[in-house]
């Protein structure tokens, strides 16, 4: 498979997850013409775009997605609170599977501040590749096997922001929502330890804060952790994801 | 042989003095006016007494699980705000192997007080749905200007909302007020979890028997909070204070994690059909909604 980044921050989130002729697009929070960019104008490959949550960095081209003719999938609070309707809308409930083409995706809740936000367990059927994708949450309730390739957030480093309430440049209202709404990287860590197998081939960092978070630190750390190959999400990046890189 | 309780430094009676001493300190370098009728000594025996019967969710000694820098920054916290815990002003609570000084909304007035010492009264009301109760808005502030209450009124399920209001020495009075919705969603923060995900209070809880009184707790607790979040960065009471509410939120972030975080195993199911499958369709539907509702459209 392969992953184009479109972008993976609180700028935007979008990524292009491709299985041969298919693709499914993950979030849509960059412009829908960045989107068809990435896609390279070929909208017809595309069988669904996940949304994880209504925030406009992640959701706001649904209404251009739906009208170029591709199913949303998200979470019933979602589509309330981004106040969308449309016949390519597919409200789905927590931990029920469904099948995109080549893909099943199961969504799982995670914890964020706002209405109903999913992470998505994606199963390659043809190759039984298994990708877990979570971003926007301060830990996942759940625990998982067999993932081959791991995109999870990976937000802020708990000391910077300590170090920036006491020098003040950063008020302690401000660190308690992102303690309470993103990943930090040593509870990201404490996920890594649970869900990294021997069948793990690829972390993938996503949703760095700009100046909350080190990517060198955070890279460093937690391939020492896992032995794992770890890398940024970078806008503009294409990552492949192969199940025997030897 | 090394006992487990060895592997961590405890904290010891005699590490008291050196509080005490530390308080004393900022006393004389003109940093912290503690109220007359307050002595650092005593308030720091009672809480000694009370650490030892404090315990932890598995009910090991407080003593025996806490670092002895976290049992230090708890005490000195506690004698710095002049709170104590005879007087029910704060309590100490156990997360992992940090103790923590958590004060009551008695402790959070108190702080208040302390902070701008221009406060002379801080009270709090809960209003009843047939209530006669109006407030204004003056400089942005909350400033209650009729609350008429009858005894028939008062009925637990016809709470509409609750206020507290602070008076100062020039007799100026400021009000929080806050709708029960307000109320009830700040409850769902607390770790008693007294409400649950729907809004419902759970029954037989304190909030569900007394629930007025701790809607009055709750705003006082956001008035106070207020008061002693905006205070002056030189007043080193305000800064203690708000050091301990941060590494309090935290050590209640990292619990709150640790009890939930990677627990119930799931995975796909394989034996999946075609059935739920999706269809895709390559023809562009016309555009009936505008394109995006972040865009103003000029």
């Amino acid at each position: 498979m392969i992953l184009r980044v479109l972008g993976s921050s609180s700028h935007g989130n979008c990524y292009i997850l491709e299985r041969g002729e298919q693709a499914l697009l993950i979030e849509c929070g960059v412009s829908w013409k960045e989107i068809q960019q990435g896609l390279d104008f070929n909208l017809s490959r595309v069988g669904a775009c996940l949304i994880s949550h209504e925030h406009k960095d992640h959701s706001k081209s649904a209404r251009e997605v739906m009208q170029a003719g591709i199913n949303v999938y998200c979470s019933p609070g979602t589509a309330e609170a981004l106040g969308i309707s449309s016949h390519r809308l597919h409200t789905v409930p927590p931990l029920k599977q469904f099948t995109v083409g080549d893909f099943i995706v199961l969504p799982f809740p995670v914890e964020h501040d706002c209405a109903e936000p999913y992470g998505y367990l994606i199963y390659c059927r043809s190759t039984g590749e298994k990708l877990l994708f979570a971003t926007d949450t301060y830990y996942i309730r759940h625990r998982f096997s067999g993932l081959n390739y791991i995109m999870v957030e990976c937000n802020h480093c708990g000391d910077v922001l300590k170090a920036y309430v006491e020098e003040g440049t950063m008020a302690v209202p401000r660190k308690n929502r992102l303690l309470e709404s993103h990943f930090s990287l040593e509870h990201c860590k404490e996920f890594l330890q649970v869900n990294v197998t021997t069948d793990t081939r690829k972390i993938i960092l996503l949703h760095l804060s700009d100046d909350n978070s080190d990517a060198e630190r955070m890279v460093r750390e937690i391939t020492d952790l896992t032995g794992i190959d770890t890398e940024v999400a970078e806008p503009g990046k294409v990552i492949e994801l192969v199940l025997y890189p030897y | 042989m090394i006992s487990l309780s060895n592997e961590i430094a405890l904290f010891k009676k005699t590490d008291m003095e050196a509080i005490t001493k530390r308080v004393q300190q900022f006393i004389n370098n003109g940093e912290l006016t503690l109220p007359a009728d307050y002595s650092p000594e005593n308030a720091m025996k009672s809480a000694w007494l009370m650490l030892q019967e404090t315990v932890d969710r598995d009910k090991r000694p407080a003593l025996q699980v806490c670092t002895r820098e976290s049992v230090y920054n708890a005490l000195l916290g506690m004698a710095v705000q002049g709170l104590n815990p005879d007087k029910k002003q704060c309590y100490f609570i156990v997360y992992g192997k940090k103790l923590m000084c958590q004060r009551s909304y008695f402790g959070s007035m108190h702080v208040a007080k302390m902070v701008d010492p221009d406060i002379v009264d801080i009270y709090a009301q809960t209003v009843y749905a047939d209530d006669e109760f109006e407030y204004e808005i003056r400089h942005g502030k909350e400033v209650v200007t009729k609350h008429v209450q009858k005894l028939q009124n008062i009925q637990p399920d016809k709470i509409i909302g609750a206020y507290a209001t602070i008076v100062y020495k020039d007799g100026r009075e400021l009000s929080t007020v806050m709708t029960f919705d307000q109320i009830k969603q700040a409850w769902k923060q607390s770790q008693m979890k007294p409400v649950d995900d729907k809004g419902n209070i759970k029954a037989g809880s304190t909030h569900d028997k007394f629930t007025a009184d701790m809607c009055e707790k709750t705003v006082i607790n956001k008035a106070c909070k207020y008061v002693i979040n905006s205070s002056s960065d030189k007043s080193i009471v305000g800064r203690f204070a708000r050091e301990m509410d941060a590494e309090l939120k935290e050590a209640e972030i990292d619990q709150e994690i640790t009890d939930n975080a990677n627990q119930e195993f799931i995975d796909i199911d394989y034996t999946v059909t075609d059935a739920t499958e999706a269809t895709t369709d390559p023809e562009p539907e016309p555009a009936q909604e505008p394109p995006a509702d972040d865009d103003p459209g000029y």
